[in-house]
C-alpha cells in the first residue's frame, strides 16, 4: 500500500473526529456588557469643553487634526463625526486612524470623544488622548 | 543562495525600522506651525459656497477629479492619477543591472510606476467673520512600484509608499489660482 495514501486516509479520519464531536464554543456572558476597563477607556477618550457652537467645535477638531498632520477623510456635520488618518514615523511605517465625535452636552457645552487606532490596533494609552485634547484646546481657542 | 542575500538583507533592514511612539501621534511638533502656514491662507469671499465651488474649479483646472465634497463642513477631497516614472530611478536601475551582470546576479530594482496625488481642502470662517475664510489644503501622494528581480527571486509589484507633499511651490500655485478664481467669481467677468 502506498504510504501517501495512508497519510491522506489518516488526515480524513482525524478531520471526521474533529467535526463530529466538538460543539461551537459558548460566547462569554460578559461579551456585550461594559467592563470596568472599557469605562475607563471611555472616560479618558472623552472630554467636555465650554463651547456652545457645534459647527465651530467641528471646525476646531478638523483644524487640530490637520495641525497634527492627519488627512481628513470624512466629515459628517449633522452627526458631528470626523474621520482622519495619517502615516507617521520615519518612512511612514505607522498608520494611525482617528475618529472624533462631537455632540452637545446641555446648552453651553460640547462632549468630544476621540478614539484612535495604531496599525489597526486600538490605542489605549491615556497620554495619547491627553495630547490630542491639549492640541484641540489650542485649536478651539484660536478658531 | 547568492541571490537570496540581498532579499534577506532588505528584510533585515526593514525589521530595523523604528516604530514611533503612539504619544507622538497627537503632539504638535516644531514643524506643525510651519506646515500650517504653508498650507493655509485667509481668503475673502462673499459666500462660503462660492469659495468652495471656486476651489473645486481650481482643483479641476489642476487636473484633479473631485471625489467627495461636504458643503456643510466646507470640505473637498480630490485625486489625480499620474505616471511616477523618473529618469533618476531608471538610470539607477540600469547601473544596478550592469553591476549585477558583473556579479553574475541579474538584479532589476523595482521602480515607481504609478502615483495618485490627493488633495484635501477644508475651509471655515475666520473668527466670526462672514466674508473671511481660512482655507487649508493638504497634498499627499501614494506611489505604486513595479516588479523587479534579484537573480532567481522575483520582487512582486504593487509595493506602496505614501508621502506628504511639502513643496511650497505647489501650494503657492494653488492659492495663486484660487485668488484669481475668487476674483473672477465675485466680479463675474
Amino acid at each position: 500500500m502506498n504510504v501517501k495514501f495512508v497519510i491522506i486516509l489518516f488526515i480524513f479520519v482525524l478531520q471526521a473526529c474533529s467535526t463530529g464531536s466538538t460543539k461551537p464554543p459558548k460566547p462569554p456572558e460578559n461579551l456585550l456588557s461594559l467592563s470596568e476597563a472599557q469605562m475607563k477607556i471611555r472616560s479618558y477618550q472623552t472630554r467636555v469643553f465650554d463651547i456652545s457652537d457645534e459647527e465651530k467645535s467641528l471646525h476646531a477638531v478638523v483644524s487640530a487634526l490637520m495641525d497634527l498632520g492627519f488627512i481628513v477623510e470624512r466629515v459628517n456635520v449633522p452627526m458631528g463625526i470626523v474621520t482622519a488618518a495619517k502615516f507617521a514615523g520615519k518612512g511612514y511605517v505607522a498608520f494611525v486612524e482617528a475618529t472624533v465625535v462631537v455632540r452637545p452636552k446641555g446648552e453651553t457645552q460640547m462632549e468630544i470623544r476621540a478614539n484612535a487606532l495604531f496599525n489597526t490596533k486600538p490605542i489605549e494609552d491615556p497620554k495619547v488622548y491627553q495630547n490630542f485634547f491639549a492640541t484641540l484646546q489650542k485649536s478651539l481657542f484660536s478658531i | 543562495m547568492k541571490s537570496l542575500i540581498p532579499v534577506l538583507l532588505a528584510l533585515l533592514l526593514a525589521s530595523c525600522v523604528r516604530m514611533p511612539k503612539p504619544e507622538s501621534f497627537f503632539q504638535l511638533d516644531a514643524s506643525s506651525a510651519k506646515y500650517k502656514a504653508l498650507q493655509s491662507r485667509i481668503v475673502e469671499a462673499s459666500k462660503e459656497q462660492e469659495l468652495l465651488s471656486a476651489s473645486a474649479a481650481v482643483l479641476q483646472d489642476l487636473g484633479f477629479q473631485i471625489e467627495e465634497s461636504v458643503a456643510d463642513a466646507g470640505m473637498i477631497r480630490a485625486v489625480k492619477e499620474r505616471s511616477a516614472r523618473e529618469y533618476g530611478q531608471e538610470i539607477k536601475r540600469f547601473f544596478v543591472f550592469v553591476l549585477g551582470v558583473f556579479a553574475r546576479t541579474v538584479t532589476l530594482v523595482p521602480v515607481d510606476l504609478h502615483q495618485q496625488i490627493a488633495a484635501t481642502l477644508v475651509m471655515y470662517p475666520e473668527g466670526n467673520s462672514t466674508s473671511r475664510f481660512n482655507v487649508r489644503i493638504v497634498f499627499h501622494r501614494t506611489l505604486w512600484m513595479g516588479d523587479g528581480t534579484s537573480g532567481n527571486q522575483s520582487i512582486p509589484p504593487g509595493l506602496q509608499t505614501m508621502e506628504m507633499i511639502y513643496d511650497p511651490e505647489i501650494y503657492r500655485q494653488f492659492f495663486a489660482r484660487l485668488s484669481k478664481s475668487v476674483f473672477l467669481e465675485i466680479h463675474q467677468i
